[in-house]
């Protein structure tokens, strides 16, 4: 039993220190956040926080458009997430749950085209959208992305173990037809899954830099990802604001996952085991 | 839209009929409704996937700059890049910064989880704090280690000097540069990798470890002899996706150098392939090369995904059986009209 | 060719999204509102309350307004990805003093001459206003402000270290970079940590602005593995070999920091500098710099330009406001903020000009950089101007960071630009 407590203290041990450097920089974020620009370039360098941060924040609103840039992310980010969890759910659930000819050749497909790396296309894809006049809007953002292979691949696994076919066979001796079936039988047990989906692809697109960047040209109309950048890249910039900007777009991500990580990090886990 | 419009009227075709399975041009028919729901994915990625793909091999073979003329210069763009140093250069880069940061990441991954696995108490709490850095952006994540590591006025180097070590320009050196980008890297996914191994340390049977205990084995031994060899799937797994990961990193020096005009930062010591591409592409407005690059990343991936697939199928001949197994049950099951693949796999399926 | 391209998406990209009924209707217009015209530059570039006066209405043109948008980060690259991606383009643009790399695609901007622009030919600088002008009489861009070339200086540093402290005296004591140098090592002695340039690259271009030519001549000759050139190359080694640079590479965060923090106590900058620098970066020291003429004689980096591109909605208005905008009068103002330097001759004069600036101790420095921007000689920009001076910078920075040396990496520099021009066929 010895053993088993010193054990336990000595885990706690490593475990707190992994803590420490998992959570400093977002305090030292703070300080920066919190100080001066002078403050921070100074040696040696202020570790505690400063009373600047209002100040610093509003900079930040006075530099960019930053709320704008939030709600376009925002939006963005449930208009993606929104078509993704409806068209993978639905395409996982005809997958899943359905015969049709060519059923596994098109899974097969859509399997290969996970290789593809996102790259490969990045410029005919660009040249592509502006073909239809797309780039600098916010269906440059959505449309593209609005269907996946991955969530397709997810959502199947998890439909198949999830929905009973005699539910399905119930739902067809009632008359529904397909379409209703996946509303009345599929989307109510899909619920769990379609929350993994939600948050993952949510948080994807919020955080995403490389695609925002190249199509978003308008500098009035950038995600936040790429908004942070401009702040960042503007010379002569003040540091500290930068560092309040960036303080700024990392709490909303930060707050929803505290409240509703628990369930999605266990998701990541038990989906990495089943490849 | 056009999805929902496309679905009313063929859902109330199937509702009309009933399954017999002899007639072959009615099971087309019948299967519209799905058809229509897998539709949406397959003509998303005929456009926006598919053509581009094979729009860029054409555009590989021209030079334009995106606004004027195109000029067609044959495999110039490609026999460009094969001898282009920087473009070796951010092969190496890549591949430098990958290793230094996969391995001590996946190593303190492996620790922090058999630490998790040990501690009874805060679970939640520990889990979630390990799992914030995956989730924050990485544009920010950097800014705050670019003044981290910031030649002049950085923490680390204020850290170094105050114990008597000399300062070190690592964002001025190319090696500095490539440890502050793995830094990066390793930060926000050593948690996300050691929640994986721990969810692989718990399918674990305590009974393996009771054996080996009543046979004296220390806890050392335990963990390189059990643990490690067991969880090698889950390694796999972590490596994997790490390569693919690490294969495209570009956010990390954008952002670091990004607005000094050399991506790469001095020396290039941060110019990944992604940063290549994009650099060349929409840095030059070189769009025909930048197809010719994108070329040369899928060939990578493909070469890296083919080693991966040669490691996990040399290792592990039992899954690959029981892959295929499972493939001719699913094709058996397909041919009766019965859904009766669906009870074989629910039980790994969530 | 161009038929060839639109042939080929139409078949197959418009096809394909006709097919599944995704296309929208394809925009070809200009950013913003039908009243307003969107105006693009960098930070630093346009004075804030001549813009602000033009967003209520522009002078000259009724009922039109100007939306201007600051870019930060990567201007040109981000501009060129905008005509590229041909929606959301803005009407007038600001173009930096590498305007000959537009000029392949100068059908992207309207020609000002067909604008009426050769009435007000006469206001401005000569060598200014033809560096807008393509080879084939195309008036793409119309002139901004210019950068003259001059020494900025802590005069407290120069006093802490025993050196003369008045703008003239220091001229005299450093009139050529051998005695820059000199200087520059007696104050590091003084002040430890001491450097006269934030980095390799800066002094190189610093020096490069102070020649009549650069990389390559007016009929299409490659000049840039000239001795003019090497010069360049070397006097920026040899600050860093003598400990001089600050070694705060452009962009970076510390290429500020050494401004806040004192360590950059020298250094020959163009005027505009005055603003992105010290200004900015540290307000503390608000009387302690000064202006003096440069060692190596006058230069000129940097003085933008604005064009108007094809997707205007309104030329004639937007032609209203740059002319507006560069006049004398106003370009003066913008000489207040952000200290953009005339290339209007008659701005010279203008009592908002010749004031004394509190930053520099009251200094009027005004007449240190119109002496300067006068007997400039002017240069030759051509359109490859950047993929030349591209490769050449980087290797000048593997020099500062200890990867190569000199000799290494100018030939490496030299086989990169060989290869670059060779592509592009300009060589």
């Amino acid at each position: 039993m010895r053993t088993e407590r010193v054990r336990e203290v000595v885990s706690h041990v490593v475990l707190m220190l992994g803590v420490l450097v998992s959570l400093f920089p977002f305090y030292w974020m703070l300080v920066m956040a919190s100080n001066t620009t002078p403050d921070i370039f100074t040696y040696p360098p202020k570790l505690v926080l400063g009373s600047h941060l209002w100040e610093n924040m509003g900079n930040v609103l006075d530099n960019i458009d930053f709320f704008g840039a939030m709600l376009l992310t925002l939006l963005a980010s449930l208009g993606v997430t929104v078509l993704v969890l409806f068209f993978d759910s639905l395409a996982a659930f005809a997958f899943a749950k359905y015969e049709f000819p060519g059923r596994n050749l098109l899974f097969g497909i859509l399997l290969v085209t996970f290789m593809i790396p996102s790259q490969l296309a990045l410029v005919p894809q660009f040249v592509t959208l502006a073909e239809f006049g797309w780039i600098g809007s916010l269906k440059a953002l959505i449309i593209p992305g609005a269907a996946n292979a991955f969530g397709i691949f997810w959502m199947r696994q998890y439909a198949k173990g999830a929905i009973p076919d005699e539910l399905i066979s119930a739902a067809k001796v009632d008359g529904a037809g397909f379409f209703r079936q996946y509303l009345t039988v599929g989307l109510p047990v899909l619920r769990p899954g379609l929350a993994f989906l939600g948050i993952f692809t949510f948080i994807n697109v919020w955080n995403d830099y490389l695609w925002p960047l190249i199509v978003m040209t308008d500098p009035n109309r950038l995600t936040l990802q790429v908004a942070l950048q401009q702040l960042n890249g503007v010379y002569g910039t003040d540091y500290s604001m930068v560092m309040a900007g960036a303080l700024m777009s990392v709490i909303p991500l930060i707050g929803v996952f505290i409240i509703g990580g628990r369930h999605f990090i266990a998701d990541i886990a038990a989906g990495a085991m089943k490849f | 839209m056009a999805v929902s419009d496309a679905l009313r009227p063929t859902a109330t075709v199937s509702t009309t009929q009933d399954t017999d399975p002899s007639k072959r041009p009615n099971r087309f028919r019948q299967a519209l409704p799905q058809y229509a729901a897998v539709s949406p994915f397959f003509v998303l990625f005929a456009i926006f996937g598919a053509f581009p793909v094979f729009f860029s091999i054409w555009l590989s073979f021209h030079s334009w700059d995106g606004i004027g003329q195109m000029t067609w210069v044959g495999l110039e763009q490609y026999s460009y890049l094969l001898t282009d140093p920087t473009f070796w250069k951010s092969i190496t880069n890549t591949l430098i910064i990958w290793v230094i940061s996969t391995v001590p990441m996946l190593l303190l991954a492996l620790i922090i989880a058999n630490a998790l696995h040990n501690a009874t108490r805060f679970r939640s709490f520990y889990r979630i704090a390990y799992f914030i850095p995956n989730i924050t952006s990485v544009v920010a994540v950097t800014m705050v280690f670019g003044s981290i590591f910031s030649n002049n006025f950085g923490l680390l180097n204020a850290f170094m000097t105050s114990v008597g070590l000399d300062k070190i320009e690592w964002l001025s050196q190319p090696w500095g540069i490539k440890v502050a980008i793995a830094t990066i890297v390793a930060w926000r996914w050593t948690g996300y990798n050691a929640i994986i191994f721990l969810a692989g340390l718990q399918a674990i049977s305590s009974d393996i470890y009771e054996a080996a205990k009543v046979d004296g084995a220390s806890p050392r031994q335990q963990f390189w002899q059990i643990t490690v060899p067991l969880l090698r799937p889950v390694i796999l797994f972590t490596t994997v996706t790490s390569t693919i990961g690490g294969l495209q990193i570009f956010t990390e020096s954008q952002v670091l150098f990004g607005s000094s005009g050399a991506i790469g930062g001095p020396g290039d010591g941060g110019l990944t392939i992604v940063s290549y591409l994009y650099d060349n592409a929409f840095g030059s407005n070189q769009f025909g090369y930048g197809a010719a690059i994108g070329w040369a990343l899928f060939v990578l991936i493909v070469l890296f995904s083919i080693i991966n697939w040669r490691l996990i199928g040399g290792s592990d001949d039992e899954r690959l059986t029981k892959r295929a197994a499972r493939r001719v049950q699913r094709k058996i099951a397909a041919e009766q009209t019965a859904a009766g693949t669906a009870g074989k796999e629910s039980t790994d399926a969530h | 060719m161009t038929l060839t391209r639109r042939k080929f998406l139409a078949l197959t990209a418009g096809g394909a999204a006709a097919a599944s009924g995704l296309t929208g209707c394809g925009s070809r217009s200009s950013l913003g509102a039908p009243d307003e015209l969107s105006l693009w530059a960098w930070t630093g570039s346009v004075n804030d309350d001549l813009v602000a006066q033009a967003a209520q209405g522009i002078p000259g043109a009724p009922g039109k307004k100007i939306s201007l948008t600051r870019i930060g980060g990567d201007y040109k690259t981000k501009l060129l990805t905008s005509l590229a991606g041909k929606s959301l383009v803005p009407d007038i643009v600001g173009l930096n003093d590498d305007v000959a790399t537009y000029f392949p695609n100068a059908d992207q901007f309207l020609d000002l001459h067909e604008l009426g622009a050769d009435k007000f030919k006469g206001d401005f600088l000569e060598w200014k206003w033809k560096l807008g002008i393509t080879p084939e009489n195309r008036m793409m861009a119309y002139p901004m402000d210019t950068g003259p070339t001059a020494l900025f200086y802590r005069r407290d540093v120069f006093e802490k270290a025993g050196l003369p402290t008045e703008p003239a005296d220091v001229a005299a004591a450093a009139p050529e970079w051998d005695d820059f140098i000199a200087l520059g090592k007696k104050l590091k002695q003084a002040v430890p940590g001491s450097a006269i340039t934030d980095n390799i690259t800066s002094l190189y271009q610093y020096a490069l602005a102070q020649l009549p030519k650069r990389y390559m001549t007016p009929d299409g000759a490659y000049i840039g593995d000239g001795d003019h050139i090497k010069q360049a190359w070397d006097l920026a080694v040899r600050v860093v070999k003598e400990g001089l640079s600050a070694n705060a590479q452009d962009g970076s965060t510390d290429a500020n920091a050494v401004v806040t923090n004192g360590r950059l106590v020298a250094f020959v900058g163009a005027v505009w500098w005055a603003q992105l620098g010290p200004k900015n970066a540290a307000p503390k020291t608000k009387g302690l710099w000064r202006v003096t003429p440069a060692p190596g004689g006058p230069g000129n980096r940097g003085g933008s330009f604005l064009a108007i591109t094809k997707y205007c909605k309104d030329p004639e208005a937007a032609f209203a406001f740059i002319t507006w905008l560069e006049s004398a009068k106003n370009q003066a103002q913008s000489f207040l903020d952000p200290v953009l330097f005339p290339s209007t001759p008659a701005s010279y004069d203008d009592p908002r000009m010749t004031g004394p600036d509190p930053f520099f101790g009251g200094q009027r420095i005004v007449d240190v950089f119109a002496d300067s921007a006068k007997k400039y000689p002017g240069t030759y920009f051509s359109p490859y101007d950047s993929i030349i001076g591209d490769p050449i910078k980087a290797e000048l920075v593997n020099i500062e960071i200890g990867s190569k040396t000199s000799e290494q990496a100018w030939r490496d520099a030299q086989k990169l630009v060989d290869r670059e021009l060779t592509r592009v066929g300009a060589i």
